[in-house]
């Protein structure tokens, strides 16, 4: 069996095993978890020193039939755009399960969806063959939906619901959109490779057609300006570790999506469609931070942002130069360790106070000061401030939009601004400033959660101090990329 | 008569059926559940008997023209038997059948299948119409087999005025067809085997005839705007019979439908394809609709089924390779998951009259995750599939009759436009996300709200033959889903080529 297909199975022979043992045995369902998801993890990282980062062509690239009767493949493989992804897959999905030990009810469940849920994600992201890209893409909804609805907040089931009417609603079209591709290339056939190539016989009302159908699909799970309503509310019901992944890599699903399939496939669609991204990408970047500034809820604050930092990476996928797609991954990679941070960090004082709102705390720095730490540390690096990790991504999206769209990207920068007030501002009123006496019991970071954030800190600074081992998976496939249209 | 050894598996069954009928007599009530064993067996013998004969070149004509065997009649046969034979091992641990009619009841099962098959073989109207006479005679007595319930009473009542009523539009058809074209044959006798290449009259009392035939094949089918007996026949009916009603006689009405309206029609230089889309676009808009205001799971699932039978009507609508080996496929999975997720039900339902919190009504899943994780799990699959995501069975079926429109579309020339085809795959995909709506309604109460508190909401209890029957749907759901290639490789051999 070859390597990506071990990473994309092994959480799936993971949760079937917990869904072999009896639903007494929690510790064991935990330790399978952990096992199997940190096996995969574990895999991926070393194919990191396997990955080969001077070409752009796709690597461990596996192919079967699968249907032949139609021309379906079984067909894997991944380059400088998926690997980084995957790396962020099997990471943050096993940071989740470690948040996860302290789910209480229902154990054995939640850990077979989650992992069920870890095999679609690694799967969209290591598919180059578009029905089974799109089988990947929708495995990913129902372990979401059982997730969020049951062990989510009070408003859970509508919040569950939401999500998977919306993004299923975006998948149904594109896989009509696939199935256009498909008749309309000849011989007929889903390989994404070969699609990738066919777009010069196809005419451009086709193209912008199709592009429609797909965008539809991705721009729901970015989630785009307009399609991004159900997110905050996701966000906000989900558990703990499913915020997490929801943000760190669920998210990027969609800029995945319009970065591999629609750029390259539908060029003269996207060509067309660039003026309406760089608009969408800037209401995404301002409007998210207005609506995270108005927040009070530290979890919808940190939500609202993720539309904020998703909208750098639309602007840096619209500048259409190395730079700005280098961005776009390297943010996708930096907004899914920071916010992955950020939500566990929320989730730690919510499970103490049993409140997010961030009036009602105060002084909280002498209190528990390494969740002080921390927390500044994870807000000051997604704000973009230089030396950790966020900075280097929006640097870039910004730089290689820059020369294209002068004044949206002067535009957009009001959103940096905002983001840097609405951080600081929840920093001031939750750590700062005289002490809230009720809190006087509150404890600080116990191992367990250490355990899951210090990865992501480390991470966050040493990308911040020292970028280049990302950017250097990423450089020759998006040089080789932003080639493609002139 | 020729070839009438190619009837030999309808024939046995046939007079399997008739010794069923009086085995009452003879077989104490005690005893009864040997009837059902025997019917099951039965039908999978004549299974076995048709699946080894499945590799028939071309077709053969017999009884004059009157029927054919052909590898995609085979098919449907084989469909038609599966379900006959889960919808058994569903009876065998239904409580409210009276054991003293076992043989009727399995009697009459097994004539409604006989008279599915002979549909799917038919080649000439008249045998058509009295296939479709045997199936709903004895699916109105099944349907009201439980005589002491009312709304069994009522279902079959409705269902028994809206049959008839039907079948005597139908019949008004076949008369003006053979005032047309002064034959009742859908094949010329001469070319034995070819579909008649053209017709002798084209004029509006033979576009007329089609017509009223169609309105016939859409109430068997239950076609939106001819669906309405469809809830309360359903609800009433006893589940066993419910679920076989669900999916037999709908894929073996579509089956014919196809062979009609695929070959005969465009031989024929009518133009129905836009009416036909039509009322596949309505077929799924109304069924999946007002599904979502369902409470008992029962008509939840019956209105599903008319929307799921629009599904199907996208295959025959787009009338090319794909749109035919989409409506084998799909019909095939269809019986896979829809009797699935009645056996579930029936597991729910049918705890109530053991005396446990059972009912149909929505509310009676409450917890059933808690109660059985693992019934739970197998009825979010086939609700998921039903659903049409990947990687179940239900998703390969829907990718074939989406890929079907949209290659009509794409190839259309005169007749319908492309943009009847895209409207109707838009329209199918948008009603796949309503129907997730409601699907999910099933799953939330399984899984999010709690068991109603006070009981001790006790494990459930549900015997092996239903764990067989789910056995059984499952591994098609899976593995169909998974690996659909043989599926598909056996449907591309099934369908005749089109002209």
């Amino acid at each position: 069996m070859n390597i990506l297909s071990l990473i994309t199975f092994l959480p799936l022979a993971g949760a079937l095993l917990v869904l072999a043992l009896p639903k007494e045995k929690e510790r064991a369902v935990q330790i399978v978890s952990l096992l199997f998801s940190g096996l995969a993890l574990v895999l991926s990282a070393a194919l990191f020193f396997y990955f080969d980062r001077q070409t752009s062509d796709m690597q461990f690239v596996e192919r079967l039939p699968w249907i032949p009767s139609v021309g379906v493949q079984y067909f894997l493989g991944v380059d400088g755009l998926s690997f980084p992804l995957l790396l962020l897959t099997t990471l943050m999905t096993f940071v989740s399960l470690i948040a996860s030990l302290n789910i209480k009810n229902r154990i054995k469940e939640y850990f077979f969806w989650f992992l069920i849920l870890e095999v679609g994600m690694l799967g969209v992201f290591a598919a180059l063959d578009l029905v089974l890209f799109y089988v990947f893409w929708e495995i990913t909804l129902v372990p979401m939906y059982f997730l969020i609805g049951i062990w989510g907040g009070p408003k859970k089931e509508y919040a569950a619901i939401k999500f998977f009417l919306y993004t299923l609603t975006g998948s149904v079209f594109m896989l009509l959109g696939i199935l256009a591709v498909y008749f309309k290339s000849s011989p007929h056939t889903f390989d994404l490779l070969v699609l990738l190539q066919a777009h010069p016989t196809w005419d451009r009302t086709f193209q912008i057609i199709v592009f429609l159908a797909f965008y539809l699909g991705f721009a729901v799970k970015v989630p785009a300006f307009p399609f991004h309503t159900w997110l905050p509310l996701a966000h906000v019901e989900a558990p703990t570790a499913v915020s997490v992944v929801l943000a760190a890599v669920l998210l990027k699903m969609g800029v995945y999506g319009i970065m591999r399939v629609s750029y390259g496939m539908l060029p003269l669609g996207f060509q067309w469609f660039l003026p309406f991204l760089v608009v969408i990408a800037v209401i995404g970047i301002v409007y998210g931070s207005l609506c995270a500034m108005a927040q009070s809820d530290m979890k919808k604050m940190v939500a609202y942002s993720s539309i904020n930092h998703m909208g750098y990476c639309l602007l840096g996928i619209a500048g259409l130069s190395v730079t700005g797609f280098a961005g776009s991954v390297l943010e996708m990679v930096n907004h899914g360790i920071i916010t992955g941070a950020l939500f566990l960090l929320v989730g730690v004082i919510y499970d103490r106070a049993h409140t997010r709102d961030i009036t009602a705390f105060g002084g909280l720095a002498a209190k528990v000061p390494v969740y002080a730490g921390i927390m500044s540390l994870a807000c000051f690096a997604s704000l973009g401030l230089p030396g950790l990790s966020g900075f280097w991504g929006e640097l870039l999206c910004f730089v290689g939009a820059f020369p294209r769209w002068k004044i949206y990207t002067a535009v957009s920068v009001i959103g940096l601004l905002v983001t840097t007030a609405f951080f600081l501002r929840m920093l001031e009123k939750v750590f700062l400033g005289p002490f809230n006496e009720k809190w006087k019991d509150l404890t600080d970071l116990d191992a367990r959660e250490l355990c899951a954030l210090l990865p992501l800190v480390a991470l966050t600074i040493y990308l911040g101090i020292y970028p280049k081992p990302a950017l250097d998976l990423i450089n020759a496939t998006v040089g080789h990329m932003a080639g493609l249209i002139k | 008569m020729q070839n009438l050894g190619l009837l030999a598996p309808e024939i046995a069954l046939s007079l399997l059926g008739l010794g069923l009928m009086l085995a009452d007599l003879l077989v104490p009530a005690k005893a009864s559940k040997l009837l059902y064993h025997f019917a099951w067996v039965a039908a999978a013998v004549a299974l076995v008997l048709i699946a080894r004969g499945l590799s028939v070149p071309g077709g053969l004509p017999a009884g004059g023209g009157l029927w054919v065997v052909d590898a995609m009649s085979q098919f449907f046969k084989l469909a038609v038997l599966l379900s006959v034979i889960m919808t058994v091992m569903l009876c065998l641990e239904y409580g409210q059948l009276p054991p003293a009619q076992a043989g009727t009841f399995c009697a009459l099962l097994i004539f409604s299948a006989v008279g599915m098959m002979l549909l799917v073989s038919a080649t000439d109207l008249l045998l058509v119409f009295v296939a479709l006479e045997l199936i709903s005679v004895s699916s109105f007595v099944l349907a009201g087999f439980e005589r002491s319930n009312r709304k069994s009473n009522e279902g079959a009542i409705k269902y028994f005025l809206f049959g008839a009523f039907s079948s005597a539009i139908m019949v008004y058809g076949i008369s003006l067809y053979y005032g047309a074209t002064g034959t009742t044959r859908l094949v010329d006798p001469a070319s034995a085997g070819l579909w008649l290449p053209a017709l002798q009259s084209q004029g509006p009392v033979f576009s007329l005839a089609m017509l009223l035939i169609l309105l016939g094949f859409g109430f068997k089918a239950a076609m939106a705007p001819m669906h309405f007996w469809v809830p309360d026949a359903y609800e009433g009916a006893p589940l066993p019979v419910t679920a076989f009603l669900s999916v037999a006689p709908k894929i073996a009405t579509l089956g014919a439908l196809a062979r009609v309206y695929m070959i005969l029609v465009p031989a024929a230089g009518l133009e129905f394809t836009t009416l036909l889309a039509l009322l596949a676009m309505l077929t799924m808009t109304v069924g999946n609709t007002v599904a979502i205001f369902q409470d008992n799971v029962k008509r939840l699932l019956a209105y599903s089924s008319v929307a799921q039978a629009g599904y199907i009507l996208i295959g025959i609508v787009s009338a090319n390779a794909l749109g035919l080996e989409g409506v084998l496929i799909y019909s095939l999975v269809y019986v896979a998951m829809n009797l699935g997720a009645f056996a579930v039900v029936q597991a729910v339902g049918d705890d109530g009259s053991r005396g446990g919190l059972g009912s149909y009504e929505l509310a009676a899943f409450d917890g059933l995750a808690q109660r059985s994780l693992s019934l739970a799990l197998l009825m979010t699959l086939f609700l998921l599939s039903l659903a049409g995501l990947p990687p179940l069975a239900g998703f390969i079926g829907k990718f074939y009759l989406f890929a079907a429109a949209l290659d009509a579309g794409r190839s259309a020339s005169g007749g319908a436009s492309p943009a009847v085809f895209y409207s109707l795959a838009v329209v199918a995909v948008l009603n796949s996300v309503v129907s997730v709506y409601y699907y999910m309604k099933i799953a939330y109460h399984m899984f999010f709200v709690p068991a109603p508190s006070g009981t001790q909401a006790p494990a459930l209890h549900a015997g092996p033959y239903l764990y067989a029957c789910l056995a059984v749907a499952a591994a098609g759901v899976l593995y169909f889903g998974i690996y659909p290639d043989p599926l598909i490789a056996n449907v591309k051999l099934s369908v005749p080529q089109l002209p």
